[in-house]
């Protein structure tokens, strides 16, 4: 099964960067997106974290994430052009100022979603969670539970998929047309899979336990993750981009 | 030389009030032992474990009386990661072992952990990967490995930290013939060339009298029987009354030493050894065959001209992710018939059954269950004909409470409630499920039983089982099986995909054999089994009974041809040891 948040093997330079300048990277972008307000900036900064994709060879499955976000990205669109009463109206309840707002959020939702997605894309959890806790002095059981619950989301999706097609060979309608109707014959299914989850997330503890988790410190770690020159660079053009961000 | 674990009158409950799992056991385990513990569900086995790995009392709250030494140490007196120095465990659920995405990350974990001097690592990964014969999957994502090769990339990872005892909670219930042999293997080479202690919880009687020098069976949190393989499978009627399963070619042996027939007191464990009993029981006899009845053949029900209710006609799929694709898959099965269907992991036996419930859909070809062409009938509504029960109970419970999880099924049919939950609780009561707990609340066999009633409820026209019988130990397994012939005596359809041969020769009387997703043959068991060339292109071990029958008819005489179940063979055997 494929997700999303996978790891793509390569050997770009993006791959190659030290995870916390990948995650100052992300961040960059982030914030910058945030705190830019005009449309060159926004979509520019898109178009930079898509052109960082495409150099690292996961630009398709950024464009597939793309396409699930566009449409809540539209319905923003409709509910603040809905709520937004200043300016001159153009046409029907749209105002000039409710499309200008309404589609910059837009842009920024888009902004603030792919980054994130496109560092974890190209960065090994372990990796992460070992440069997190050498450069940034994270507490190694913080690093450990977010690597382990990312690392849990597909293994939850397997299990749902699984209970789901046992339900529909016992003939629960999940073949539906009606979202409606899906979405409340699915409710029931939390129990079995909060259940198997408990069970699952116990059983891990006591296994990270047995292989000496406790006495993880921060110098266990057999790679290291030193700056290179080039993620110093990467940190410079972060701040940068914060910069232009706060400007344009 | 004192045992590296000595456990001394240990008990333990895991509620004060409840019956203890365990119940003053006392066992001491040599280094260098290879250890077998057996039993019944529910009979201690996995406290026993936890026992020895720490877990207990350190991670699973209780009461603990006894004590148990770990390498001179007593458990309660030193941490988790203390023991887990000496004693290295492999849990029951692979999936939740793992730490890490990428399989030399995996070994790494506990490598740096454990603080292993970082110029010693590379040396200790790659021993470690060398030993299990995994180093070509050192870069390899975990995601993407099959079921054996997690459950050694799991082994290589407890290896890398040297571990003087290893800890297997049932390591290959999830896995086929072929895989679960690899993985004994593998522990029989860590046990001979480290001398690596293994305690190893298994149902596969079979694997373990080949490779274990003792064997534990438990029973009610009691040691019931102790020893050599040899010593503990001849007491086959204790065996029996305690419900763990025992070599077919052990009851042969058993029972012709019973009858006399040969003196031989510690039963054959293997077909090599049976072959050799008998040859020398019958020894020069006379090999008059016609003088033998001819052994009873497998009586086919008369062939119904019934059409057929499931029908598979050139069917091609192929998932558009990649994985296991099939093709040209033909088959017919009439009301019933119960059919096996054979094969390694993946195979296609999965896909085959995710064909004929329609929750996937041919390619090419069609699939006609109850006269519907799945390509064009939603799934649930070909529920209402063809029902399945799955693998893992657990997914397919939904309700609160037994009765309502039973009925659910009919409900969903369209049954009015009242008539579904008289329904329901007049099956529960045959299987003596109780009513109103929680199906969550029960034992795992227990859950299987739920699951299967809630199939059976609905009377449906076909069965689809899948593994029904993985996770449950030889009494329930039975109980599952008769149930299920029963069914299929009644008129129903039972397609059946299962690892364990000797449950698809006692009660399938056709298997369907797939190999590379195609369907290789598909015909009458007991002559599909006693083809060597098919059995190896599909690598599947053929039933011992079958192979034993095989050999000696061509060895032995020719009246043990086509024979398939223990007592004929005995009965042949018999015959010619007296009229010879």
């Amino acid at each position: 099964m494929v997700n999303v948040i996978d790891y793509v093997p390569g050997t770009t330079l993006l791959h190659k960067l030290n995870p916390v300048a990948k995650l100052a990277l992300a961040a960059a972008i982030i914030l910058s997106t945030f705190l830019a307000q005009s449309y060159a900036m926004l979509i520019g900064l898109l178009a930079l974290t898509l052109a960082l994709g495409a150099y690292a060879g996961v630009v398709d499955r950024l464009l597939k994430l793309l396409r699930l976000l566009i449409p809540i990205a539209l319905i923003m669109l409709v509910l603040q052009t809905a709520f937004m009463r200043e300016g001159e109206t153009l046409f029907a309840f749209v105002t000039d100022t409710g499309l200008i707002t309404g589609s910059k959020a837009c842009l920024r939702l888009l902004g603030v979603a792919l980054p994130l997605v496109l560092m974890l894309m190209v960065t090994k959890l372990n990796d992460l969670a070992n440069a997190c806790v050498e450069k940034l002095h994270v507490p190694y059981r913080y690093a450990f539970t977010f690597t382990t619950a990312l690392r849990f989301v597909p293994v939850f999706s397997q299990e749902m998929n699984a209970i789901i097609e046992a339900q529909t060979a016992r003939g629960v309608e999940y073949d539906t047309k009606n979202p409606v109707k899906k979405l409340k014959l699915m409710l029931p299914l939390c129990a079995p899979l909060l259940i198997s989850s408990v069970g699952k997330t116990d059983a891990t503890a006591l296994a990270a336990e047995q292989r000496g988790f406790y006495l993880r410190t921060r110098k266990s770690s057999y790679k290291r993750y030193p700056f290179a020159a080039c993620d110093i660079a990467v940190l410079v053009f972060c701040v940068a981009l914060i910069a232009a961000g706060a400007v344009l | 030389m004192n045992p590296i674990i000595d456990i001394e009158d240990v008990s333990f409950s895991y509620r004060e009030t409840h019956v203890p799992a365990l119940n003053h056991i006392s066992l001491a385990i040599g280094e260098g032992d290879f250890l077998g513990i057996i039993g019944p569900s529910g009979a201690g086995k996995s406290t026993l474990a936890a026992c020895l790995s720490g877990a207990i009392p350190h991670h699973f709250g209780g009461t603990l009386y006894g004590a148990v030494h770990v390498a001179d140490e007593d458990t309660c007196e030193v941490t988790l990661t203390d023991i887990s120095r000496i004693v290295g465990s492999v849990l029951q659920d692979i999936d939740t072992q793992m730490v890490a995405s990428v399989v030399e990350d995996e070994l790494l974990f506990g490598l740096e952990n454990f603080g292993v001097p970082h110029d010693e690592i590379e040396r200790r990964l790659a021993d470690a990967l060398q030993t299990v014969g995994i180093a070509d999957l050192r870069d390899r994502e975990i995601a993407t490995l099959s079921g054996g090769q997690k459950q050694k990339v799991a082994i290589a990872a407890i290896m890398a930290l040297q571990p003087r005892v290893l800890v297997l909670d049932e390591p290959t219930a999830a896995l086929d013939p072929a895989s679960s042999l690899l993985v004994f293997d593998t522990l029989a080479k860590i046990n001979r060339e480290q001398n690596v202690t293994v305690v190893v919880i298994e149902q596969k009687v079979a694997l373990l009298s080949t490779f274990c020098n003792r064997v534990v069976v438990l029973d009610n949190g009691k040691i019931a029987l102790e020893g050599t393989p040899h010593e503990v499978f001849s007491h086959a009627e204790e065996l029996q009354r305690i419900g763990v399963d025992s070599p077919r070619v052990a009851r042969i042996s058993n029972s012709l030493a019973h009858k006399k027939v040969c003196s031989q007191a510690s039963p054959c464990l293997t077909v090599d050894e049976a072959e050799a009993l008998i040859k020398h029981a019958v020894g020069n006899a006379s090999h008059d065959t016609k003088r033998f009845a001819a052994p009873s053949p497998h009586a086919p029900r008369p062939a119904t001209a019934q059409e057929p209710v499931v029908a598979f006609e050139h069917v091609d799929f192929a998932y558009p992710l990649g994985g296991a694709a099939v093709h040209d898959l033909t088959l017919k099965v009439r009301p019933g018939e119960l059919i096996g269907l054979v094969g390694q992991n993946g195979a296609g036996k999965t896909t085959f059954t995710k064909l004929l419930t329609g929750l996937l859909k041919p390619d090419a070809g069609s699939v006609h269950v109850a006269g519907a062409n799945t390509k064009t009938t939603p799934t649930s509504v070909i529920a209402r004909s063809c029902a399945t029960l799955f693998q893992n109970p657990d997914r397919q419970i939904c309700r609160e409470t037994v009765e309502d999880e039973i009925a659910f099924g009919l409900e969903l049919h369209g049954t009015e409630s009242t008539r579904a939950h008289e329904k329901a609780r007049k099956v529960a009561r045959r299987f003596g499920l109780p009513l109103d707990e929680a199906p969550f609340s029960l034992s795992r066999g227990q859950r299987q039983m739920v699951a299967l009633a809630s199939v059976l409820v609905v009377e449906p026209r076909v069965i689809v089982l899948d593994e029904p019988t993985s996770g449950l130990d030889y009494r329930e397994c039975m109980t599952v099986m008769e149930t299920v012939k029963q069914m299929a005596e009644a008129g129903c359809a039972v397609i059946m995909v299962c690892h364990d041969m000797e449950v698809i020769s006692d009660f399938a009387e056709r298997i369907a054999v797939m190999a590379d997703g195609r369907i290789l043959a598909s015909g009458p068991s007991r002559e599909l089994f006693a083809q060597p060339e098919l059995m190896h292109a599909a690598s599947i071990e053929p039933p011992q009974v079958i192979e034993l029958a095989r050999r000696l008819s061509q060895s032995v005489s020719p009246a043990f041809e086509g024979v398939g179940e223990v007592s004929d063979i005995v009965r042949i055997t018999e015959e010619m040891v007296h009229c010879g």
